[in-house]
C-alpha cells in the first residue's frame, strides 16, 4: 500500500512528530477560528498531535487505511467531545494539522527538484485523502455522542412518550379507559350528590385529566372541561341548597391543570420529535 | 496566487455543470453518503452546479472566508432542512472538491513539467478555500442542531 514517493513525507513526519505537533499545539491554542483550545492543557494538545502524525505511517502501512484512521478518530473525537469543543473547532484543529504538517515539509525543503514537484503532488493528494477521512469519521462520532447526549438526558421521558408506560401505542385502548374513567367519575358524582357524602371525590378526577394531557397534550383539556361540567350540573341538580363556590374554584382548577399539563406534554413531544430526526 | 489558480478556476466555472453531474453520480452511489441516493439527480446537480459558482466568487474574492461565511449559510440550512446528516454534508463537499481536482487531472490542465508548481499552488488554493468551506458549514450545522443536541 505504501508508494514511494509518500515515503520521503512519511519519514519526515515519523521523525519530526513531535516537532511539528509543538508547532500546530501553538497555532491552535491562539488562533481565532478555535478559541475552545486556548485553556485546553497544552500538553494533552501536542499529545494528540504526535498520535495524528504517527497515524499516517500506520494508514499508509494499513491494508484499509480507512479502517485504520477509525482508532484515531474516535480517541479524537471523544476527547474533545468531554472537552466541550465545538465540531466546528474539533475540525479546523484538524485542519490546522495538515497545514502544519505541509508547512514543515516545505520549510524543511523536501521537495526541490522538478520530480520531487511532482512527487510533492502525490503526496499532498495522499495527506488530502487521510485528513478526508478523519473528517468525516470525527463529524460522525461527534453526532453519535450528542445522540447518546440526548439519550442519557431526554431517556425516561422517550419511553414515557413511546407509550410504553401508561396505556401503550394504540389510540383505542386509551379512549376505552377514559371512557372506563369518565362513567366512573359520573357514577361517583351522583353518588355523593344524591346521598350527600362528605368525601372530597373530586381529587379522583386529576387522575384521567393527567392521562388525557399526557395522551393528547392539549386536546387533551377536553376531559377537563367534560369533568368541570359534570360537577357543575350535578350541583345545580342535586345541591341546590349549597353554595356553588367550592365546585367552582374545583372546575377552574381542572381546566387549569389539564391545560397547563397538556402543555408541557406537547412541549416534551416536540423535544422528542428533534430527538428522532437526529437519531 | 489567484493568477496561478486562475486556470483551475477558469475551467470551473466553464464545465460547473459537467463537473456537478460527475460528483451526483459519485454522491447518489457512494456508501458514505446515503441521504443523497434517493434524491432526484437533477436536483442535486442544480445544487453543486449552485454550489461551483459560488466556489468560484469566493475564490477570487478579497476576503474568501468572510464571502464564505455570507453564501454557504443558506446551503447548510437547505441541507439541514433536507435533513442530510452532517457527516454526510461533509463527505459530500470533501466529493465536491475532489471532483474539481480530478476534472482537472482528467482535462490534463498541468501537463508540463513547469506547470506543476501551478498545480501544487491551485490544489493548496482551493483546498484552502474548502477548509474555510466545511469550517463556515460545519458551524453552522451545530448551531442548526438545537443547543440541547450540542451542548453537553
Amino acid at each position: 500500500m505504501q508508494s514511494s514517493y509518500a515515503t520521503k513525507l512519511i519519514d519526515l513526519i515519523e521523525s519530526k512528530a513531535e516537532n511539528i505537533a509543538k508547532q500546530w499545539a501553538a497555532d491552535v491554542m491562539k488562533h481565532n477560528r478555535t478559541p475552545s483550545y486556548h485553556s485546553l492543557r497544552k500538553d494533552l494538545v501536542i499529545e494528540q498531535g504526535v498520535n495524528f502524525y504517527r497515524l499516517f505511517r500506520q494508514m499508509s502501512l494499513a491494508e484499509i487505511p480507512y479502517n485504520e484512521a477509525k482508532n484515531f478518530s474516535w480517541k479524537y473525537a471523544e476527547e474533545f467531545y468531554q472537552q466541550k469543543i465545538p465540531l466546528h473547532e474539533a475540525l479546523y484543529a484538524l485542519i490546522l494539522m495538515r497545514r502544519h504538517l505541509w508547512l514543515y515539509a516545505e520549510f524543511q525543503g523536501t521537495f526541490v527538484t522538478a520530480l520531487e514537484k511532482q512527487q510533492a503532488v502525490e503526496s499532498l493528494n495522499r495527506t488530502i485523502l487521510m485528513f478526508d477521512y478523519v473528517s468525516y469519521q470525527v463529524t460522525e462520532k461527534y453526532q453519535e455522542l450528542a445522540i447518546d447526549n440526548v439519550n442519557k438526558k431526554l431517556g425516561g421521558v422517550k419511553s414515557f412518550l413511546m407509550g410504553k408506560l401508561i396505556g401503550g401505542t394504540k389510540n383505542i385502548y386509551k379512549i376505552l379507559v377514559m371512557a372506563i374513567l369518565l362513567i366512573a367519575a359520573c357514577v361517583i358524582t351522583y353518588y355523593n350528590h344524591t346521598t350527600g357524602t362528605a368525601v372530597v371525590f373530586t381529587h379522583l378526577f386529576y387522575i384521567p385529566i393527567i392521562l388525557a394531557a399526557i395522551w393528547w397534550g392539549k386536546k387533551g383539556v377536553l376531559v377537563s372541561v367534560f369533568l368541570a361540567a359534570l360537577i357543575l350540573l350535578s350541583h345545580a341538580f342535586y345541591l341546590k341548597d349549597v353554595p356553588f363556590t367550592d365546585d367552582a374554584v374545583r372546575s377552574a382548577m381542572f381546566i387549569i391543570i389539564g391545560g397547563v399539563v397538556g402543555w408541557l406534554m406537547d412541549s416534551v413531544k416536540k423535544l422528542k420529535e428533534l430527538y428522532e430526526s437526529l437519531a | 496566487m489567484k493568477a496561478l489558480a486562475s486556470k483551475l478556476v477558469d475551467l470551473t466555472q466553464k464545465n460547473a455543470e459537467k463537473i456537478a453531474w460527475q460528483w451526483a453520480k459519485d454522491v447518489k452511489s457512494n456508501h458514505k453518503t446515503n441521504s443523497y441516493h434517493n434524491a432526484p439527480e437533477e436536483k442535486i446537480i442544480g445544487q453543486a452546479a449552485e454550489f461551483y459558482k459560488y466556489f468560484q466568487e469566493m475564490f477570487s474574492h478579497e476576503t474568501p472566508f468572510e464571502r464564505a461565511e455570507e453564501v454557504f449559510q443558506k446551503y447548510t440550512r437547505q441541507r439541514h432542512a433536507e435533513g442530510v446528516p452532517l457527516h454526510e454534508a461533509v463527505y459530500a463537499l470533501i466529493l465536491m472538491r475532489r471532483h474539481i481536482w480530478l476534472y482537472a487531472e482528467f482535462q490534463t490542465i498541468f501537463i508540463a513539467e513547469a506547470e506543476h508548481r501551478k498545480a501544487v499552488e491551485s490544489l493548496s488554493r482551493t483546498i484552502l478555500m474548502f477548509d474555510y468551506i466545511i469550517y463556515v458549514v460545519t458551524k453552522e450545522y451545530w448551531k442548526l442542531m438545537s443547543p440541547e443536541v450540542t451542548k453537553n
